[in-house]
């Protein structure tokens, strides 16, 4: 659930959710719809796709996700959306932005 | 080694658990003879789909997957039988006043499984290259049977801890048909749409 939560504190990454609703997108369709670079894009799919919210999935030589949230998930999505969470958000993006990957996990037993 | 999920152990734990009621309860009451009866004959069914799965479901994901979730049906079916068998038996013995508690309960009850069921509904996907529709049309049929599900299961178990009887039961028997309809107008609803020619 921890991931869940880091994941829906970005608005980015709800963003693409958002947009998920919708329809499934290709990669290509989703960065359109946002001004950075694709490795940072593609470093915020990570993170929703390790938690689960989404799926890739590789049709001929593009990849299109889709949303794979639960009820709950949807309705936690638009909790974040309504009350605007920004947990532990900018220090991530911040992270992201300048390595084009998300922050590793710390280790069992690391601080 | 792989860690047993907990339905293993628990779901043969219920069964056992809910023979032993239902013996004790028929020891007790012998005159309702037919309705113990029944509940033992459908533990044993449970038993039996318990002792195919344990045999079958082999050492493949798909396998393991379809194992788990009879192990779970079984496990909320097992806590429901177990739940309502121990509150009649305390009833008999005088233990508990509510006559009424074991259906409140087992509604309640009814009420969880239905969140619980509904709220995985959106997440199962079918691979894009095995669809024959819009994914985009399936996709929202599946959110709108899932939040259907789940809403309608908290209205259920919340008018039956809360509301009394005379009022829980019709709005139980208006919600439950009320949410099946919804969802089966959808789903004609997606597959005319799918038929017609665009």
């Amino acid at each position: 659930m921890n991931r869940v939560f880091k994941a829906l504190s970005d608005p980015s990454r709800r963003r693409v959710l958002q947009l998920l609703r919708q329809r499934p997108m290709s990669a290509g369709e989703l960065a359109d719809h946002f001004p950075v670079s694709k490795p940072t894009m593609s470093a915020h799919f990570s993170v929703l796709q390790e938690a689960g919210l989404i799926e890739a999935e590789k049709t001929g030589r593009t990849i299109v996700y889709r949303l794979k949230m639960s009820v709950l998930e949807d309705a936690l999505l638009g909790f974040a959306d309504t009350l605007g969470w920004k947990m532990k958000a900018a220090g991530d993006t911040r992270h992201l932005a300048a390595n084009g990957r998300p922050k590793p996990r710390p280790l069992k037993g690391e601080v | 080694m792989e860690a047993k999920p907990t339905s293993y152990y628990l779901a043969p734990a219920l069964l056992v658990l809910g023979t032993g009621l239902a013996v004790a309860n028929w020891y007790l009451r012998p005159q309702r003879a037919v309705v113990w009866g029944t509940v033992l004959l459908l533990l044993g069914g449970m038993t039996l789909a318990l002792l195919l799965v344990r045999h079958r479901s082999g050492d493949e994901a798909a396998g393991r997957h379809g194992a788990d979730s009879v192990r779970s049906g079984i496990v909320f079916a097992g806590l429901t039988i177990a739940f309502s068998l121990s509150v009649k038996l305390a009833t008999t013995l005088g233990a508990a006043a509510h006559s009424d508690l074991s259906q409140r309960v087992t509604m309640t009850l009814l009420g969880a499984f239905l969140v619980l069921t509904g709220n995985v509904i959106p997440k199962t996907l079918t691979p894009l290259s095995a669809l024959a529709c819009d994914p985009a049309r399936l996709q929202a049929l599946q959110r709108f049977a899932g939040w259907t599900w789940v809403l309608t299961g908290l209205a259920v178990a919340v008018a039956w801890l809360v509301l009394p009887l005379r009022l829980a039961e019709p709005i139980s028997f208006v919600l439950l048909p009320g949410a099946i309809l919804l969802i089966v107008v959808q789903l004609f609803r997606f597959r005319y749409a799918r038929q017609r020619p665009a």
